[in-house]
């Protein structure tokens, strides 16, 4: 039997196609299943995410895998696949779990929906002996990498960056209150980064109500009138400003006026408008903690360039624990 | 060698706590943390416990009749409070910032003339004057790891300040708010464990004069005074880690020489 992987993801293939040949969860299992149908086939699991589509197959031949495709999803434009065969196989299953292949370097998520589209695979009969060995090691190795390195470390968003300062200030963000100053769509998903790590309390405030109003019951917040917000310092832990003013919208005296109420508990500020909205000076109090988008970037970046420096530790790895289990097919 | 065998513990002790907080930092520069840190400290802790039997053995009583012992005391205090504390709270790095402490006290105790190198039987044992004793360094120990936590708090607030971020120390230390959370519960210890220690002083006999109780009472109301600005009018984190540092190294300098 030979192991085969055909697959596209978002370096092979721009979004329309990869769209094309999507699977949603609830049908891999099946889609998984019916490829067995085809002759020379034995066994399949089929991931399936927003940035890639793949086919892991054990088949009899490599033309059997091909015909199977082409007459199940009318595969089309060759241009865009990839295949890969034997020990290949094992290596990209090992470099897609541990995240190495994803758009965002060492992702999380992917781990997760291999694991499901094998689950759902196993449980409709389509693996047995090799792709279950296949995948299982997989996972080993996946985790194996994620844990050993440094793959996932570091935020690699500023939105992720914002909560990983956030974290090292509050620990953990439940109880934690924020005040959103101008809804725009990057405050939006700088608190909604926070909302979800538990922070519990979000107010917003913006020139035009309304839209505070209407981001605020996005998040299960309230909103402020823009003339209102200066006092509400006093009860938040965090503030992101985003307005498009172009002058600072934040000042010392905003904070001065609220310190004595707020015991001088830290506060943590984010300012993600340029023009900046928040005065530097604001920095220079002592519980005070000033971020502008610049740092965060760069915070992001030195993230990125960490996981990268993993890229061949992952690699090493990969290529040793794959020497040392002998995997079938490979 | 004076001192005899208790004092090769002494110096096991001090190697021990002076590999753990080595370790720690070499870990952190590889930017991980090491696991050797709390066993290494328990090791040293063991250490000082059994120099500290020996002392107690010779002198019949709580060893605490030499500046050597009150040192070894006080490490062993702090040693211990850490085991208690750190693992409990999830304080991560509090032994590799309390390890070069506990070096300091020890290393200072080896010194010639700190410890006495035949301690003599005590003749004469008041409970309260031993309680007076034990409690106060007891005390101590908490407070000396209130104003470590300080110290932790004022790297962490100095970087976050400054945008200093990529370090393995700053990737390790706890939380900002942890770190005063922390402070606050090992003040109440240790002036808890201080207000047994001042009471106890006042029921004891008093011949060598009140300047050393005085001292104590003015250290009580200091950290008092402190725990109470903190709690109902608030202060800063800088200016309470600052002030918990401060008081810990002048309240035992005054120690030293009262």
């Amino acid at each position: 039997m030979e192991l085969v992987c055909v697959g596209l993801n978002h370096r092979s293939a721009p979004v329309e196609v990869r769209e094309r040949f999507a699977v949603p969860p609830a049908r891999l299992g099946e889609t998984a299943r019916q490829l067995l149908e085809h002759e020379g086939v034995a066994e399949s699991v089929v991931v399936s995410t927003c940035n890639r589509t793949e086919f892991y197959l054990s088949a009899e031949s490599v033309e059997a895998v091909l015909t199977a495709l082409e007459r199940q999803f009318e595969a089309g434009d060759p241009e865009h696949w990839y295949r890969r065969q034997g020990r290949d196989v094992a290596r990209h299953l090992c470099r897609v779990a541990g995240g190495l292949d994803s758009m965002v370097l060492g992702e999380t998520e992917i781990f997760g929906q291999i694991k499901d589209a094998y689950r759902r695979a196993h449980a409709s009969g389509s693996t047995a002996g090799m792709l279950n060995r296949l995948f299982q090691r997989g996972f080993g190795i996946g985790k194996r990498i994620r844990s050993e390195t440094g793959i996932q470390e570091g935020a690699t968003s500023v939105a992720g960056s914002a909560v990983e300062l956030a974290e090292k200030i509050f620990g953990k963000l439940q109880g934690t209150r924020v005040i959103v100053i101008g809804a725009g769509e990057m405050s939006r998903q700088t608190a909604q980064a926070l909302v979800s790590r538990g922070a519990s309390s979000v107010f917003v405030t913006n020139r035009s109500f309304d839209r505070a109003v209407e981001l605020a019951a996005q998040m299960g917040g309230r909103a402020v009138p823009f003339d209102e917000w200066a006092p509400v310092l006093a009860g938040v832990d965090v503030v992101i400003s985003s307005t498009g003013a172009p002058h600072a919208v934040v000042l010392p005296h905003h904070v001065e006026a609220v310190r004595r109420v707020r015991k001088f508990r830290p506060l943590f500020l984010i300012d993600i408008a340029v023009p900046r909205d928040i005065d530097p000076a604001v920095g220079e109090i002592d519980e005070v903690y000033l971020y502008d988008i610049d740092t965060l970037e760069q915070l992001a970046d030195k993230a990125r360039e960490r996981r990268r420096a993993q890229i061949e530790a992952c690699e090493r790895m990969i290529d040793e624990e794959l020497d040392k289990l002998n995997l079938p097919g490979t | 060698m004076g001192g005899g065998v208790e004092r090769w513990f002494l110096i096991l002790a001090t190697i021990l706590a002076a590999l753990a907080g080595v370790s720690g930092m070499m870990s952190l520069r590889h930017g991980h943390r090491s696991r050797w840190t709390l066993p290494t400290m328990v090791g040293a802790m063991l250490a000082q416990f059994a120099f500290l039997s020996l002392r107690g053995q010779a002198r019949g009583a709580c060893p605490l009749l030499d500046f050597g012992e009150v040192l070894v005391f006080l490490a062993w205090s702090l040693t211990l409070l850490y085991i208690l504390v750190g693992p409990t709270y999830r304080i991560s790095l509090l032994g590799v910032f309390s390890a070069p402490v506990v070096v300091l006290f020890q290393a200072v105790a080896l010194l010639p003339g700190m410890l006495d190198e035949s301690p003599q039987p005590v003749t004469e044992i008041n409970p309260w004057r031993e309680t007076h004793a034990a409690m106060s360094v007891l005390a101590y120990g908490g407070l000396a790891l209130a104003a470590v936590a300080g110290v932790m708090f004022l790297v962490l607030d100095r970087q976050l300040k400054e945008h200093h971020l990529s370090s393995g120390l700053f990737r390790h230390l706890p939380p900002v708010r942890e770190l005063l959370v922390s402070m606050v519960r090992l003040l109440w210890i240790g002036l808890a464990m201080l207000t047994i220690g001042v009471v106890a002083g006042f029921l004891m006999p008093h011949d060598s004069g009140w300047a050393h109780l005085i001292a104590a009472c003015v250290v009580w109301l200091a950290y008092l005074a402190l725990l109470l600005v903190k709690q109902v009018r608030g202060i800063t984190g800088r200016r309470f880690a600052f002030a918990a540092v401060a008081l810990f190294v002048l309240s035992l300098s005054v120690f030293a020489f009262v």
